[in-house]
């Protein structure tokens, strides 16, 4: 066993590390580190990445991915949390993109890829629907041919940043008489400045709205924007969710959470003195403590594994896992900041501090980690069946 | 970064897998706790025979010199049977204290016998009201007799030799070795809540030899020796939890109630599914400080005590929760002396309260100065994590 990175792998972090800290500017990562991105971040630091060659490393590496260790992706990974450096728009490098790399033609990888990567194109999610959530083969909105395009029917929901699309990939139903709910959808792209389409967004529980529903009305498609065949959409779908999910557990971003709270704790009064001495705080921090490490742990493990060209399962464990240690560390944070915290938002100007400016809002919020991506019940049931034969 | 076992270190599991399973049918940890030795003396003598007991002990003094990861695979192992030949608690953790403390004589004269597997030696540390991390009320006379009582004792009866802490006239504690046959030894035995042999040793006058003689002082020592065996006992509980929890998913699909096999309640499933989760954070935990300690052996900067309470805490929480969880799912029958799942369940909870316990492994954590520090699982990586 070894519990060091090679001289190697030390010398790639540190390029990383220059990249994320020389060149994406503080004041991006101070608004990640808080949760409070905003759009422009997003875009500045994924073109300041992608100047970098660091937007799309995981992608074919014709269109620029970098034929990275399964080390290297994880350093990569890491260092973008922990240093909150705004990760690349996920439905641009992990979803669509890898998506048109594999099955798209090369009409399509010209015309998107690069500007994909470049966060030229904002993508938006087109799967969710009101009756199909965590069943999304259960999905409704139908895509008729008539002509040479498709003509768009239907509802999609839950669409993250969607207010910024430009363009959406959407999963849709090309045949209604196909025998099973899997067979007879395709994966279509939509560009958002079509006719016939209306966006609402959706007031979510701390005042944000960063989701946002879709209503298609005849919304046409031309033929040429259909990725892969007609009716294998589910496929391109499985293809997605079974991708390599780096970063999934999100150790880094808790350490960097962990270590700007224990920093914090150091000045927030309590009656006995700084909270950074009360017992019961200390208790909270070393039961998150050792479940960053017991995942850290995890992950290294996949990872070597991978490195020797082995899948490991685990990756459903992972998600449940890290969003659990990841929501306590949240709610440790709130609880710190106690009143304080309790602010969505103020006119005041005086506030305790900016973590705690954010502690309730960032609470509220992030409840959505064991709910996105497949709900943290989707990967017992995954589990289950592929791990334990239950 | 690795965090595997190699060729060899597979190998070993598999050797040890086999050769304990084989002593170990179904039931066997009840059938061997039961009999007067409290373990099996055929699987003893094949883990000799393997050269497992000399695991821990150098090669001059006869032992394979090998180091955590040889540790923690045998354990895993043994763990996997429940099996209750003592060899952590009768042979690792007294070689370690003999290898630290004893003079060239002691250790020649020691060693070789614990590698042969033909000795065992009890540690006599914890004391009735007494907090694991004070010094003992066991006094040692300027001649070296003790006076006081230990308890529990592990494996005291069958013991041919105790090492015992005990406090000198100048307050300082050393590690004193006890012939089990000397004057002035009172034993009380009794069954741990594994099951496992243990008694109360009380000693009044009674000879002893103090390690690396007069007026060493063993803190440091013990700390290191406890903290060892505090990350090696993690092998054995991840052992035991993979096999409670393949026994709770093979009750499942099994056993049937109103017709249907258990599996078909997702309320179970999902509760199976979190055990699983347990066992397998467990596991990189417990390896993560297997890993640590093997760094810590070849020079690097890794606090030894630190990071056994880290992992020992971590992993003491989840064997708590699945020793639990695979008696509930296994309903009534888990409760039974008779199921073997009640024997790793018991075991796993006797594990948390090993070598001071889970509780003052935590407290002792939550002291620590690097609790403010972000954690990092690999040594050369941890400095970018600063506020």
């Amino acid at each position: 066993m070894d519990l060091e990175l090679s001289k190697a792998d030390v010398a790639f972090r540190d390029g990383l590390r220059e990249v994320f800290l020389g060149a994406v500017p503080e004041d991006i990562r101070r608004r990640t580190a808080l949760g409070e991105t905003t759009r422009e971040d997003i875009v500045t630091s994924q073109r300041i990445l992608n100047e970098n060659g660091l937007a799309v490393p995981h992608w074919p590496q014709e269109w620029g991915g970098r034929g990275w260790t399964p080390t290297q992706s994880h350093l990569y990974s890491s260092e973008l949390q922990r240093n909150s450096v705004p990760q690349p728009l996920a439905f641009n490098v992990s979803m669509v993109g890898p998506i048109i790399a594999e099955f798209g033609n090369e009409e399509q990888k010209r015309q998107f890829l690069p500007a994909t990567a470049n966060l030229d194109i904002w993508w938006s999610q087109g799967f969710s629907e009101p009756e199909a959530g965590s069943d999304l083969a259960g999905l409704r909105t139908t895509a008729r041919r008539d002509g040479d395009h498709y003509v768009l029917n239907g509802q999609k929901t839950w669409t993250t940043l969607g207010q910024y699309g430009d363009w959406m990939f959407v999963l849709a139903r090309t045949d209604p008489d196909a025998p099973r709910k899997q067979q007879g959808l395709s994966f279509l792209l939509l560009d958002l400045t079509t006719p016939g389409i209306e966006r609402r967004p959706i007031k979510l529980i701390d005042g944000s709205a960063e989701v946002n529903e879709f209503f298609f009305d005849d919304v046409r498609i031309p033929l040429e924007n259909l990725v892969g065949e007609e009716n294998k959409g589910w496929s391109y779908a499985k293809f997605l969710l079974g991708n390599e999910r780096n970063g999934i557990a999100q150790v880094g971003t808790g350490q960097r959470i962990y270590a700007d709270l224990a920093a914090a704790s150091a000045d927030i009064p309590t009656e006995d003195g700084p909270l950074a001495d009360d017992p019961q705080f200390r208790t909270s921090l070393h039961t998150a403590k050792t479940a960053l490490l017991a995942l850290e742990a995890t992950q290294l493990r996949v990872t070597a594994a991978s490195e020797n060209g082995k899948a490991s399962p685990v990756s459903s464990l992972l998600k449940m896992e890290g969003t659990q240690a990841l929501q306590e560390l949240i709610k440790l944070r709130m609880r710190a900041a106690g009143s304080d915290g309790m602010l969505l938002d103020t006119e005041a100007e005086v506030v305790a501090s900016e973590a705690a400016a954010v502690a309730a809002t960032q609470y509220l919020n992030q409840r959505k980690l064991s709910i996105f991506g497949g709900s943290n019940e989707i990967q017992r049931g995954v589990i289950a069946k592929t791990i334990l034969g239950l | 970064m690795n965090l595997e076992f190699n060729e060899d270190q597979r190998l070993l599991f598999e050797t040890v897998d086999q050769a304990v399973g084989r002593g170990y049918p179904a039931g066997g940890r009840a059938a061997v706790t039961g009999t007067e030795l409290g373990w099996s003396d055929q699987v003893w003598q094949t883990l000799g025979e393997l050269g497992l007991t000399g695991l821990t002990i150098s090669a001059e003094h006869d032992g394979a010199d090998a180091g955590p990861v040889e540790v923690y695979a045998t354990l895993e192992a043994m763990g996997k049977h429940a099996a209750a030949e003592p060899l952590l608690d009768a042979v690792f953790l007294p070689s370690w204290l003999i290898a630290e403390l004893g003079t060239d004589e002691q250790a020649k004269q020691l060693l070789p016998v614990l590698a042969t597997g033909s000795a065992t030696i009890a540690v006599a540390h914890a004391e009735p009201r007494r907090p694991w991390g004070r010094a003992p009320s066991v006094t040692a006379a300027a001649d070296g007799s003790l006076t006081g009582v230990k308890s529990p004792v592990r494996g005291a009866d069958q013991a041919d030799k105790f090492l015992v802490t005990a406090v000198d006239d100048a307050g300082r504690t050393g590690v004193y070795l006890v012939e089990a046959t000397a004057d002035g030894i009172t034993r009380a035995d009794g069954r741990a809540a594994d099951w496992g042999h243990t008694s109360q040793v009380e000693f009044t006058g009674t000879p002893a030899v103090r390690l690396g003689g007069d007026g060493v002082a063993a803190d440091a020592a013990l700390r290191s020796a406890f903290a060892r065996a505090r990350v090696a006992v993690t092998g054995e509980a991840i052992g035991l939890m993979e096999t409670g929890l393949a026994m709770t998913v093979e009750y499942l699909k099994t056993r049937k109630q109103f017709g249907v096999p258990l599996a078909t309640f997702q309320v179970l499933v999902h509760r199976a599914v979190d055990v699983y989760a347990r066992v397998e954070l467990a596991r990189s935990m417990a390896l993560w400080a297997t890993a640590a300690v093997e760094a810590h052996d070849s020079g690097s900067a890794v606090e030894l005590s630190a990071t056994a309470d880290d992992a020992f805490v971590f992993v003491s929480d989840a064997a708590t929760a699945v020793a639990e969880e695979i008696i509930q799912l296994h309903g009534g029958i888990g409760m039974t002396y008779e199921s073997e799942v009640a024997h790793h369940a018991a075991r796993l909870i006797a594990i948390t309260e090993s070598f001071g316990g889970v509780s003052a492994a935590r407290r002792r954590a939550i002291a620590s100065e690097a609790l403010l520090r972000a954690p990092s699982a690999l040594l050369n990586n941890a400095d970018a994590v600063t506020a």
